[in-house]
């Protein structure tokens, strides 16, 4: 695969603010096309991470590649191919939609104007109000038709529907997945809820403590991960170096397991691993590469 | 871009340039009237020529009916502060405590396009509406500094090239203080701490090291006359006192000590300190050092400026913010 068949490349990336490092070590390789999730809890660095990601932070070390381009350099060329939605959805707020959409039309290389009053139509958000009195769900949705105006090959969001109620949320995930299936456009996005995204994503990165710990394709990882299930043993598990987790109750012992389906010991079932239960496991362990995996035990 | 500064930033230009218009119309009216006590112009005036009975009797209901204004004009230290602050503050403190420069530095406009198109565009606004202020009061001023020289603190600070310097200080303090305090409100307040410190400081200590001032010395006379012992009236004089017959300068102390002699001998003060040879000095800049001494501050103000936002510059460069 050539540079260009990745929406994103970061190597070794870091960031490190006065306080202390933010990000880690970054090194990803997210493929071009389909929908990208990052997950952590917060303050792993997910806001970092997407702001390194469109150009609003500088790296403090490593490098970071979008779209076969090094994002530092902040060439409208570059700029015009990537959307970002922050989170909280920013907006001038005492502009009016139209002038929201001015903004973007004067701002941008490549702005179709047509398409973002198509969305806006269709949703029933009147060009003429100040975006300041429009409701939450109404504003994400102007931040969003902005982003998609720019056909942008990458779009980015940041926690998108994390301030929204149920039902804006789901409006707003009918309207990105739409985008999505007109085509061409990668969207990364960020999350820190962890279930509807088996529906949504094709990719996933979890981010814990400022450090990667999961990367890969979900149906990829969903294969290489299962619970084994057998009676309780507190030592020697004799499969070193793959178990995720290990979690004892009275009698039983559940081990979540990235063996690629080796055979199953006498005594034990395996089972498939929800997404959710997955990522959980990954964010209860420690970050540091190549720790000791913990027991999260009840005796 | 051009319209979106103006979006952004009208609200502020236009109250600017209302309270610019509504001071700088009532001085130009009150100006004209003042200016019709002399006829030929303020300048005629000038010095020497003031002693005239024309001139003393114009100079006198200049003072009765229009002195309360140039008391006034005090206020209008303020103007740089209010016009490069207001301008400066919310320039990226808006932006960021809005959480709106994630919108704007990720359109296709390079972040340092952004930036110079706002700062060129704001601190341009800074400048006009200040220098056309200051026009109007120079211009209003003209009679007042006919008759008390325009050297003095009350005429130097408000005329000439200076407030626009300060301004654009003021400017450059708002905007610095917007991008670290990430909120406008207090990058206003700062700016305006630091632009009364700076202007006091500057004024009362540097301003008169500018030059080497001069120093003139004259007998006091036995008449007493309130004549100045500096050449002309329009001399800034920064220090004034007595020194004895060697020209060696009288403490505060000993100045009292010969004025509780005279007292105890019962003579006339002024014949008694004549008798002794004290003389009056007065240490001066003299007037037509005006001009150097409005480059040099204006210089010394805008540098800073420079400096400033140089610095947010940088900052924006670096992504730093």
């Amino acid at each position: 695969m050539t540079a260009a068949g990745f929406a994103l490349r970061t190597d070794g990336v870091g960031k490190r603010y006065r306080k202390g490092w933010a990000l880690r070590d970054c090194t990803l390789s997210l493929p071009a096309g389909g929908v990208i999730a990052l997950v952590g809890p917060n303050g792993a660095g997910k806001t970092t991470l997407l702001r390194l990601v469109v150009g609003l932070l500088a790296p403090s070390t490593g490098t970071v590649e979008v779209l076969g381009h090094d994002v530092t350099a902040s060439t409208p060329h570059t700029l015009s191919r990537i959307g970002f939605l922050a989170q909280d959805h920013p907006l001038y707020k005492r502009f009016t939609v139209a002038e929201m959409l001015r903004f973007g039309r004067t701002c941008n290389l490549r702005f179709d104007q047509g398409l973002a009053e198509r969305r806006l139509a269709a949703l029933g958000i009147p060009l003429d109000r100040r975006t300041g009195t429009l409701s939450g769900g109404q504003q994400a949705q102007v931040a969003l038709a902005l982003a998609l105006a720019k056909r942008p090959d990458l779009l980015v969001l940041d926690e998108p529907v994390a301030s929204l109620d149920p039902l804006a949320r789901r409006e707003f995930l009918q309207v990105l997945m739409g985008a999505v299936a007109e085509g061409g456009v990668t969207v990364l996005f960020s999350s820190h809820v962890v279930h509807e995204l088996e529906r949504v994503c094709d990719h996933l990165v979890v981010l814990n403590q400022g450090r990667v710990t999961l990367t890969g394709d979900i149906d990829t990882l969903l294969a290489e991960h299962r619970l084994l299930v057998g009676p309780r043993t507190a030592t020697d598990l004799d499969r070193a170096g793959t178990v995720v987790e290990a979690v004892h109750s009275d009698r039983h012992t559940t081990l979540l397991v990235r063996d690629g389906g080796l055979p199953v010991a006498p005594g034990w079932q395996a089972r498939p691993v929800a997404l959710e239960d997955l990522v959980l496991a990954y964010l209860s362990r420690p970050s540091e590469p190549g720790a000791e995996v913990t027991a999260v035990g009840a005796s | 871009m051009t319209w979106l500064l103006w979006r952004q930033h009208r609200t502020e230009v236009c109250v600017l340039g209302l309270l610019v218009g509504a001071f700088g119309i009532a001085l130009l009216v009150l100006g004209t009237q003042a200016h019709d006590l002399f006829p030929g112009g303020p300048a005629r005036c000038e010095g020497q020529a003031g002693v005239s009975d024309a001139c003393t009797a114009a100079f006198r209901r200049l003072d009765d009916e229009y002195g309360f204004v140039e008391n006034l004009l005090a206020a209008f230290y303020l103007v740089p502060v209010v016009i490069g602050a207001f301008l400066g503050a919310p320039l990226l403190a808006r932006e960021l405590e809005d959480g709106t420069w994630q919108l704007a530095w990720t359109q296709a406009v390079p972040r340092m396009r952004w930036l110079a198109a706002k700062l060129l565009a704001l601190a341009g606004v800074t400048v006009a509406l200040t220098g056309l202020f200051t026009a109007v009061l120079t211009w209003f001023r003209r009679p007042f500094d006919a008759w008390e020289g325009r050297f003095q603190y009350d005429a130097f600070d408000l005329q000439g090239l200076v407030p626009v310097a300060y301004a654009l200080f003021a400017f450059g303090v708002a905007t610095a203080a917007g991008a670290v305090l990430r909120r406008s409100l207090p990058a206003f307040g700062v700016a305006f701490g630091a632009f009364l410190a700076a202007r006091m400081s500057v004024a009362l200590l540097a301003r008169p090291a500018y030059a080497t001032p001069l120093t003139a010395t004259k007998p006091v006379p036995v008449g007493g006359s309130q004549d100045r012992a500096a050449p002309g009236f329009a001399d800034w004089t920064v220090e004034r006192g007595y020194a004895d017959a060697t020209g060696r300068r009288l403490s505060s102390t000993e100045y009292l000590a010969l004025e509780d002699s005279a007292d105890r001998a019962g003579t006339n003060l002024n014949q008694f300190l004549h008798e002794r040879g004290v003389q009056r000095f007065e240490v001066y800049h003299p007037a037509d050092r005006f001009w150097t001494f409005q480059l040099i501050e204006s210089a010394l103000f805008a540098t800073v400026a420079a400096v400033l936002l140089g610095v947010v510059v940088w900052r924006v460069r670096r992504r730093l913010l």
